[in-house]
């Protein structure tokens, strides 16, 4: 791919504040850099302390950066201020964790995808209904769904229902953030097969983060793998999934019953 | 004969809008020193059956069964006297099973003080001991720790060292490395294989993630919609799956396509839940 980067982050410091005349804490994100082509979904994996989501956040622009640039499209991301920045940030869709959480469980469906449009400047209306509709069809989900509330839907109906939310300003950013760790294994493949199709059908990029290696594995086009705050690996999917060049990463591929590969080759079950 | 030996387990939980069936029709038949996976989706009535175990349903609650036996006593009797001296639980969210006000030292304490009549010094000593042996560095500064100084980890191996504590020898573990990062999941669960090798424990580990199932598990119970529909040795039962539901939940695992295709969905039902005919797939 060649061209603008959708994104690019370069030595991007991140630091939290720890008491007044405490010393000064080891950094949340220690000089990550990368780009995010269009069209393109990066993988970003790493446990608990990662900084996986510091990094997601300071993207967001919900979290201040200590050194480093972000750039969008070409542009500097860390300059827009105030009221473009609440323009701007129209170009990112973001989907979380729990769709419970982030749906309010007093509005309808209908009234959930309205409001992204309406705050952009759509007019209640028929056209605005078509939308819905059409948000609702892309995301598969049959159009009678728009009068239930959160409460009436299952996880990963509500999660389809969020992905939706997320596209309505026809962002072309994507970010993800744990998008599956809720959701059953039925569930979660198939929010990946309508990720898989969104990112086809729209050319979106992704930024999709997680702990689970082999979700993200299934989907990205590149992988970056963070510990502690440092970027460990990063580079082709195929590559590090092939030949993982961290013991880390190792580890993180070995676990679980497709790494069995005993088992395939019929020596039965490991001594223990 | 087997440790725990339920047959024909139908679990009915009233609420205001009328009976709920839970569970329809579970076997289940754990031997003593293994590690039984019992595996599902949300809805498919493991924890239920867990909770079954303990005793610890809402009041009210029919518990039905041919066999709910526990070592030749029947749970429905026996449960509320069997929990916390012969059956432990280890919970999915350590942070959340154990007091944040209170060291971890009270919390254990409170374990051995009811099963052992010994002076403090000798409680303290087995605490020490007890978090040395499943691997804690250090023990005596984790007994002067709160739950929030020490790692998700570290709290979950304390919780297992608690039903220890009791003496207890069949654990019920439900989702107990969920909560984890890969890593610390991958310790933990070498800890229960250890433990089952050097104390002769049993564990029933419940949880809906087959990684986790190959990993430690011996034999595993695949349950859908409160029915068991299948079981045997974990590394035939992933391997070569019997039922048109289980070999369905495999294929939909990440790792079960290539990068880029499209993966298997699990649709509809597999199961009529009321009678247990099944609705789609080859006969298994």
């Amino acid at each position: 791919m060649t061209g603008t980067p959708m994104l690019e982050v370069r030595d991007l410091v991140i630091r939290y504040r720890s008491g007044l005349f405490a010393p000064r804490a080891k950094p949340a994100v220690n000089g990550a850099s990368f780009q995010l082509m269009p069209g393109e979904t990066l993988g970003i994996v790493g446990e608990s302390g990662s900084g996986k989501t510091s990094l997601l956040r300071a993207i967001l622009r919900l979290l201040p950066v200590e050194s480093g640039s972000i750039e969008m499209s070409g542009q500097d991301w860390l300059a827009i201020k105030g009221r473009s920045l609440r323009q701007a940030r129209q170009a990112i869709g973001v989907v979380s964790q729990n769709p419970f959480l982030s749906l309010s469980p007093r509005l309808s469906v209908r009234e959930i995808l309205a409001e992204p449009l309406q705050a952009a400047g759509q007019s209640a209306g028929a056209a605005l209904n078509a939308r819905i509709e059409t948000l609702l069809g892309d995301c598969g989900l049959p159009a009678n769904f728009r009068d239930r509330r959160a409460r009436e839907l299952s996880g990963g109906q509500a999660q389809r229902v969020a992905i939706a939310r997320a596209l309505a300003l026809e962002p072309q950013l994507l970010v993800l953030d744990e998008p599956t760790s809720a959701l059953d294994v039925s569930v979660q493949a198939q929010i990946l097969n309508l990720l898989a199709d969104l990112k086809q059908q729209r050319g979106l990029s992704m930024l999709f983060v997680t702990h689970n290696l082999k979700v993200v594995a299934h989907i990205a086009d590149r992988l970056m793998v963070m510990r502690r705050g440092d970027v460990v690996e990063l580079g082709a999917t195929e590559r590090i999934v092939a030949a993982p060049a961290q013991d880390y990463t190792r580890q993180l591929l070995s676990f679980g019953l497709n790494a069995k590969t005993h088992w395939a080759k019929g020596q039965g079950v490991q001594a223990r | 004969m087997p440790l725990l030996e339920i047959r024909g387990l139908s679990i009915t939980i009233p609420t205001p809008k009328g009976d709920v069936r839970a569970v329809r029709a579970v076997d289940l038949s754990v031997e003593r020193g293994e590690i039984h996976g019992v595996i599902g989706e949300s809805g498919s009535g493991k924890t239920i059956t867990g909770t079954a175990m303990l005793g610890l349903l809402p009041q009210g609650t029919k518990v039905e069964a041919e066999r709910f036996h526990f070592d030749g006593e029947d749970l429905r009797q026996s449960a509320d006297r069997l929990r916390g001296n012969r059956i432990g639980l280890i919970s999915q969210d350590p942070a959340a099973a154990l007091n944040p006000v209170l060291r971890i030292w009270r919390q254990m304490d409170d374990v051995l003080r009811l099963h052992r009549k010994a002076p403090r010094a000798e409680r303290w000593a087995e605490a020490v001991a007890l978090l040395a042996s499943i691997g804690l560095n250090d023990p005596e500064k984790v007994l002067r720790s709160y739950p929030h100084e020490l790692s998700g980890g570290m709290l979950q191996r304390v919780v297992i060292a608690q039903a220890l504590a009791t003496g207890a020898d069949f654990l019920i573990a439900d989702e107990p490395t969920t909560a984890l990062d890969v890593a610390v999941a991958m310790q933990v669960l070498e800890l229960l294989r250890q433990l089952v090798a050097t104390r002769g424990l049993t564990v029933l580990l419940i949880t809906h993630d087959m990684d986790v199932i190959a990993e430690v598990c011996d034999r595993v119970t695949v349950l859908y919609h409160g029915r068991s529909l299948e079981n045997g040795p974990a590394e035939q039962v992933l391997q070569r799956p019997e039922h048109p539901y289980t070999r369905a939940l495999l294929a939909a695992l990440p790792d079960a396509a290539p990068r880029g295709e499209r993966l298997a969905t699990v649709e509809g039902l597999f199961i009529d839940p009321e009678t247990g005919a099944l609705l789609q797939g080859d006969q298994p």
